[in-house]
């Protein structure tokens, strides 16, 4: 009885195991620094355009800082694409 | 707590009367860069665009030669676009730059006040979407995305395209 308890929790915890390693293995965060966001007005743009591209699920702006933090699914979009995402914006991705 | 049953009693009718969905566009009656007078009114029949922009706001400005394309492509469906410059800005400087991106539709200088008339909204580019009635539809903060024109201005341009074709199959009956 016991041994059966124990497989059926080593079985449970892999396959949660394999499902958490699943959904978040693609997930990824990295922090752009954008030169030109002097206007808190006009920085919401940023956001929209990368909350708009498929793969991004958040993107924080800080014009203050000068950067947005975006969290984005690796396997659906690289960070070449957001870069040139935030370009398109009219603002310019700091090298 | 009258007075602030009232204060948010005025907060709430603002927000919701201050240019939201659903409401009459306020008359707006400017002066175009070429020296022209612009009048809302004229362009009763027409789904109306007004981006309020400025030269100093790179999205307005990133935006704009997708504007002269939208315009360019639904002109003939109806679609007039009306830039609306944020602040007094110098008119040689706004001319300037228009002509450069040979931009199709009036350019109007504005103020920040006529900005609030149309919307309590800060964010630049703001463009308020007006349809053939006169109403105002709503308005989108930030750059005007393809999806958000196919979702919110495409239809109203639509309508009347399906009106005509209406009147059309009806006369040849």
């Amino acid at each position: 009885m016991f041994r059966r308890i124990s497989n059926f929790a080593v079985a449970c915890a892999m396959v949660l195991t394999l499902g958490l390693t699943t959904a978040f293995a693609a997930t990824k965060t990295t922090t752009i620094r954008v030169t030109g966001m002097k206007c808190n007005q006009c920085s919401s743009s940023v956001a929209k355009a990368l909350k708009a591209t498929a793969g991004v699920q958040e993107a924080e702006v800080s014009f203050e800082k000068g950067q947005v933090v975006i969290t984005y699914d690796d396997e659906k979009v690289t960070e070449a694409k957001l870069r040139e995402v935030i370009n398109s914006t009219g603002f310019k991705v700091a090298e | 707590m009258l007075r602030a049953a009232v204060f948010i009693f005025v907060v709430v009718v603002l927000s919701h009367s201050a240019l939201g969905q659903g409401v009459k566009a306020p008359s707006l009656t400017l002066k175009s860069i070429e020296g022209r007078t612009v009048r809302l009114s004229d362009y009763r029949g027409q789904v109306v665009l007004i981006n309020f922009w400025a030269t100093w706001c790179p999205p307005c400005r990133a935006e704009m030669p997708d504007l002269v394309k939208l315009q360019r492509e639904y002109g003939k469906d109806g679609l007039q676009i009306i830039g609306v410059t944020y602040l007094p800005e110098r008119q040689a400087h706004v001319r300037r730059f228009t002509q450069r991106l040979k931009v199709n539709y009036p350019i109007v200088i504005g103020t920040r006040e006529t900005k609030a008339r149309f919307s309590p909204d800060e964010t630049l580019p703001l463009t308020v979407i007006i349809d053939r009635e006169g109403t105002i539809r709503g308005s989108i903060a930030g750059i005007l995305l393809p999806e958000e024109f196919d979702l919110q201005i495409k239809p109203l341009l639509q309508q009347r395209a399906s009106e005509r074709e209406t009147n059309h199959v009806q006369k040849n009956k």
